[in-house]
């Protein structure tokens, strides 16, 4: 076996298409010597389920034995696997050992890759994931969780576990020599596009594999945030449904890919979520902190720390609030998915209607292939609902015929 | 307060004289100086504080001797807790514990919530009823004499499982029915059992959710919609054979009474316990990892293990729906009344009991869950050590 390259998160740093950039191009990168292990576009998604024990709406059950299945192939493959998921963040010191024991033999080199974006720009983004994800908690509910030295319940700690860069780092590259803990900055906004791309190209070993064809796929599914307003309608759709009204695949379709991705997302004018004052000083400090943490562990980054350290807060930048938002922009918004559920709806009528017109079809045709001795059995079972004697003569027959194919 | 040595060994320490069954707690470890010079096995890895505080907790509900109850330690010790919540949480100590600038924060084992006690008990559980040897309950077969007309029994599923296995009565497919029993419920106990039912048989959903989520919707769940399942047996039976059997008093003593049946308990226990709500809860929590741990048929093989072993006798109080879903309970109930008197069967009691009693507890009690769950660990922990 070859090396292993996991690449654990963090969420909202460019996992996502990185992940598409390697699912799409699996097979030209297998003939270069580099496995990216999966059948599905989800499959490390499902083993990372599975290693962590996760329930994720019902899709942990596709999950029964993914990651051994996933570590059977990366521990077979001669050359270079790489192994992706966000999720996989959150590992306890226990999972992580169990990981690295069923990837990697004594003789391979693991490298642990993490990509990380400056907490001011994370934790709007982490609550509008949790919206996407049918949670209603207010903004300032959120903030107040995540702040908490506590970091008591779910959330709070779900957040910590995905968007604690040095626990990360440490949890994940504790056994490791530093110089195989690799640390992807994400660029400020501005950046050349790129820029982000060539850094995990460097650390995921894939120089000079790929071509500008390959990304630009990858690059039209990129998922653009939503403005404040927009979440905030969002969050009021989830208090809506949530009550039995859409539930698992349904809400995931309609509200998270139509209205969420595919609709609000392209509202690109709407304000911007971004962090209330005391927060963001919070934030500042804390990401001092980490900062010099993880200068002092000598990982390998890609990038450039000082891009962890948040941007001064710009005078036009003004907080808009997603507890207490722009109503007339709410409105809009919501205006706007209306014309996008109506027209979901014409297109799914109209599916509907040539479905049924096939369905009418192909019993017609089935009709006539089957004959007239089917019809004349069709007639006897509905006859033998009412008449005894009808019904004695259909036993007879089923118990003959049971007696043919058992002796045949 | 005096330290009595380094972080490493006093957790060291203190995680040995748990795993051989002690019971002292992390502050009275560290006060009494105990452990000072430990020495401490190179590359050994602190347990979290919520795994050694269940290990502690387990050992003053246990009869297990050594080396058994080290075994179970071990296996308690070994294991992350499932699902979300606070990945690994070092012991408490004056200062940072080396290393642990960041994660989670340090905690005093004895104040760790509840919650995370659960979700190490549950992962434990999930692990146990996968470990024991699995007896396989089958349900009872109809004796080549019985091939006659038989009665089923419907409504509450955990009350008509307890009526059915009373009155020796058998499910299946084969035989004639000859009449129908619709057991007449409060509809938030009705609803209550629905959702045990479907614990017991794998789900992972809680009780807050399985109401909120049916009182958003048209329909009923197909057990709880009496109407719909009275309507279905008087499609085979009859209106007339089908029977609506409402009683404050014994159930099966009701339903025996109306058939003219006598009680003729079948060896097998029923098919679904009556378990309180944090047995039930709990039970939700372990399919929760059963569900991604293993596939349907082995996650069902592992519930025959450790249903029983959540079952106590005489449990506290039931559920009822929480107060904002009372109106629509109310509404539900009337609706269901209503439509069973208009199906012309045989009314036996009092259709009005139906309305909901909104007697009992609207969700589990933590406290009590634990307790349910560290008996529950004690007793299969037993069998798993052969203990």
């Amino acid at each position: 076996m070859g090396d292993v390259v996991l690449h654990v998160g963090a969420p909202k740093t460019g996992t996502s298409f990185v992940q598409d950039v390697l699912w799409r191009n699996r097979e030209s990168l297998a003939e270069q010597g580099v496995l990216y292990p999966a059948d599905r576009f989800d499959e490390h998604f499902l083993a990372s389920l599975d290693l962590l024990e996760l329930s994720w709406g019902g899709l942990e059950k596709q999950a029964v034995g993914a990651w051994d299945r996933l570590a059977a192939r990366v521990r077979d493959w001669p050359g270079t696997a790489i192994v992706s998921h966000e999720i996989l963040a959150t590992a306890s010191r226990q999972q992580v050992r169990r990981a690295l024991d069923s990837l990697a033999g004594p003789d391979a080199e693991v490298h642990v890759v993490l990509s990380a974006r400056d907490l001011v720009r994370q934790i709007p983004a982490e609550w509008q994931e949790n919206v996407k994800h049918r949670r209603t908690v207010a903004y300032r509910d959120f903030l107040d969780k995540i702040t908490d030295p506590a970091r008591s319940g779910a959330l709070a700690s779900w957040f910590w576990g995905v968007q604690e860069i040095p626990d990360i780092l440490a949890r994940w590259g504790g056994g490791l020599p530093p110089e195989r803990v690799h640390l992807v900055t994400v660029p400020k906004p501005g950046a050349p596009r790129d820029l982000l791309w060539q850094r995990f190209e460097r650390v995921l070993g894939l120089e000079g594999m790929l071509d500008e064809s390959a990304l630009t796929d990858a690059r039209r599914r990129a998922n653009p945030s939503l403005g404040a307003n927009e979440t905030a309608l969002i969050r009021r759709v989830n208090e809506r449904v949530n009550d039995g009204v859409l539930v698992g695949d349904d809400y995931r379709r309609l509200v998270r890919e139509l209205l969420a991705h595919r609709t609000l997302s392209q509202r690109r004018r709407s304000a911007r979520l971004g962090l209330p004052d005391d927060v963001r000083a919070w934030a500042v400090e804390l990401s001092e902190a980490w900062i010099d943490e993880l200068g002092e562990q000598g990982y390998d980054v890609a990038g450039d720390l000082e891009e962890l350290r948040p941007d001064q807060l710009g005078t036009e930048a003004l907080f808009v609030d997603p507890d207490h938002p722009d109503e007339d922009a709410v409105a809009d918004a919501a205006l706007d998915s209306i014309v996008a559920l109506l027209s979901e709806v014409a297109t799914l009528q109209e599916t509907e209607r040539r479905l049924g017109q096939e369905l009418a079809d192909t019993r017609a045709e089935l009709e006539r292939a089957r004959g007239l001795w089917f019809r004349i059995r069709r007639r006897l079972v509905r006859a033998a609902d009412e008449n005894v004697l009808a019904a004695a003569g259909l036993a007879a027959y089923r118990r003959l015929r049971g007696l043919i194919s058992r002796s045949a | 307060m005096s330290l009595p040595a380094g972080y490493e060994q006093a957790a060291w320490s203190w995680t040995e004289h748990l795993r051989h069954g002690g019971t002292r707690t992390w502050t009275d470890w560290l006060s009494s100086g105990c452990g000072a010079d430990a020495v401490v096995p190179g590359g050994w890895p602190v347990p979290g504080a919520a795994q050694l505080e269940v290990v502690r907790r387990l050992a003053t509900v246990s009869s297990l001797g050594e080396p058994a109850f080290t075994r179970l330690a071990d296996l308690v010790l070994g294991r992350s807790a499932p699902g979300r919540g606070l990945a690994h949480q070092p012991l408490s100590w004056p200062d940072p514990p080396p290393g642990r600038r960041f994660g989670a924060p340090p905690a005093d084992p004895s104040d760790v919530p509840g919650e995370e006690l659960l979700r190490v008990a549950a992962g434990t559980l999930a692990e146990l009823a996968l470990g024991v040897p699995a007896t396989r309950e089958r349900p009872p077969r109809r004796g080549l004499l019985s091939r006659g007309a038989r009665v089923e029994v419907v409504g509450a599923p955990v009350t008509a499982a307890a009526v059915r296995q009373r009155l020796g009565l058998t499910t299946g497919s084969t035989g004639r029915v000859s009449d129908v029993v619709v057991l007449v419920q409060p509809f938030d106990r009705l609803l209550a059992e629905v959702w045990s039912a479907r614990v017991q048989r794998g789900a992972p959903v809680r009780w807050r959710g399985f109401v909120r989520r049916w009182s958003g919707r048209p329909g009923l769940p197909p057990a709880a919609d009496l109407p719909g399942l009275a309507r279905q047996a008087a499609d085979r039976v009859g209106a007339e054979r089908v029977h609506l059997v409402g009683t404050d008093g014994d159930p099966t003593a009701a339903v025996a009474d109306v058939l003219g049946l006598r009680a003729r308990p079948g060896e097998a226990p029923p098919r679904l316990r009556d378990l309180g709500p944090e047995a039930v809860d709990l039970c939700r929590r372990v399919n929760a990892v059963l569900a991604v741990r293993v596939d349907r048929q082995r996650h069902r093989t592992a519930l025959a293990g450790l249903v029983p072993a959540l079952a106590s006798p005489g449990h506290g109080d039931g559920l009822t729906v929480p107060r904002r879903r009372r109106r629509w309970a109310l509404t539900r109930a009337e609706g269901l009344a209503e439509d069973l008197r208009s199906g012309g069967y045989r009314v036996h009691g009092d259709l009005g009991r139906l309305v909901p009693a909104f007697a009992g507890v609207t969700g589990p009690d933590r406290g009590e869950e634990l307790a349910v769950a560290l008996s529950a660990c004690a007793r299969l922990g037993e069998e798993w050590t052969g203990g």
